[in-house]
């Protein structure tokens, strides 16, 4: 035994999970079976390590990497983004889209049928997803998922419980997909919509 | 498996996204047990695990394959865990070891803990971070002292200071809480 119980205090922690060498987990052993304290937090120690290892945290999992591949998406595609347009074009093309939003907005001023200018979910419309939800999911659970998911309702419930759902522009729609397809207890249905 | 894993890093260093995806799978549950340990806060600690790939994703091209995949994980998340602290201003409830009860006693309760798992789960987290990370992956990931000085960036010294006074503290809040059975 060449060094002091101190230290062999301190390499309990080690002996406990098990990654000393072996010469250190002997000269532990040799201490141990001689002093009855040491012996007595080593026991503690392995009891806590043990409750520890068996606490089950439930990890995003699924979710966590559908919303991964939908961010390292779009990090890619603004690396891949065509560069900056030249001072000129900058020019050319704010002009454009100043004379294009002045002829719509005459046009919409000329057809106004006097409906609001937004739409409420229930509207009938385009959409890119449709899906059924589980009976049993909370509006907490639908909703976090639609927020991780960077898709909005645009429309239902149908009678048959059917809902349409758009993703937010530049979002990922297959990434979205694959986020509702693996949130099973959530979701009890998913598919592309047929525009 | 270190080759596995080095091997994934210079894929995904590669914009290999099916590579990420695969070291997702294999480290996603171990580091946000690592972060919800030292955080407490479930939603917010997925929102650490989650940046913790996307840094690894930014950055797999800068791994010099020095040390282990999994240590270079971890030392990524304990770095932002410490961000979400200083960002807190966290004040943490006590680095002082009471000197009531002895080393005995706390072993005593330390037993008794085993059926106690709310009080084991409470006094972690009435640890410093410090303390709590040492301890998080010396017995959830059962890593060296070696790695863990790593991740930490200190002396392994330190590290077997940080537990020997986490230890010490875990008992005493042990031998606390439980009925004070053994408290002297």
């Amino acid at each position: 035994m060449t060094r002091t119980r101190e230290d062999i205090a301190l390499d309990l922690p080690f002996h406990v999970n098990g990654t000393l060498s072996e010469a250190e987990r002997a000269e532990v052993d040799a201490w141990l079976a001689e002093d009855a304290l040491l012996r007595a937090e080593h026991d503690a120690l392995s009891v806590i390590r043990a409750e520890m290892q068996a606490e089950d945290a439930r990890s995003p999992g699924e979710f966590g990497l559908s919303r991964l591949m939908r961010d390292v998406g779009r990090e890619g595609s603004a690396l891949a983004a065509p560069p900056t347009p030249s001072r000129t074009w900058m020019w050319q093309l704010a002009a454009a889209v100043a004379v294009i939003a002045f002829l719509a907005q005459s046009l919409f001023v000329q057809r106004d049928t006097g409906e609001a200018g937004f739409t409420l979910a229930g509207a009938t419309g385009s959409a890119d997803m449709i899906v059924s939800f589980a009976p049993d999911a909370t509006e907490e659970q639908i909703r976090l998922l639609l927020i991780g998911l960077d898709v909005e309702i645009v429309a239902g419930p149908s009678a048959i419980g059917l809902y349409h759902l758009d993703v937010l522009e530049g979002s990922d729609a297959e990434a979205a997909l694959a986020g509702l397809s693996a949130a099973t207890e959530i979701v009890e249905s998913v598919e592309y919509a047929q525009n | 498996m270190s080759e596995t894993h080095h091997l994934l890093i210079q894929q995904i260093a590669g914009g290999d996204k099916q590579a990420l995806a695969a070291l997702y799978r294999e480290f996603e549950r171990p580091v946000y047990r690592f972060i919800v340990s030292r955080l407490n806060d479930p939603h917010e600690a997925a929102d650490i695990l989650h940046e913790v790939f996307m840094d690894i994703w930014r950055v797999a091209s800068s791994f010099e394959g020095r040390s282990q995949v999994r240590t270079w994980i971890f030392g990524i998340a304990y770095r932002k865990v410490i961000d979400v602290h200083r960002k807190r201003a966290r004040v943490y409830v006590t680095d002082d070891i009471p000197e009531t009860g002895d080393v005995q006693d706390a072993a005593d309760a330390g037993y008794a803990a085993k059926q106690e798992a709310e009080h084991l789960k409470a006094c972690v987290g009435e640890l410093s971070d410090d303390h709590r990370s040492a301890i998080s992956l010396a017995f959830y990931e059962d890593m060296t002292c070696a790695e863990i000085a790593e991740i930490a960036g200190v002396p392994e010294g330190t590290i077997k200071s940080r537990l020997h006074h986490a230890k010490k503290l875990l008992l005493h809040c042990l031998s606390g809480r439980i009925g004070g059975r053994a408290v002297a």
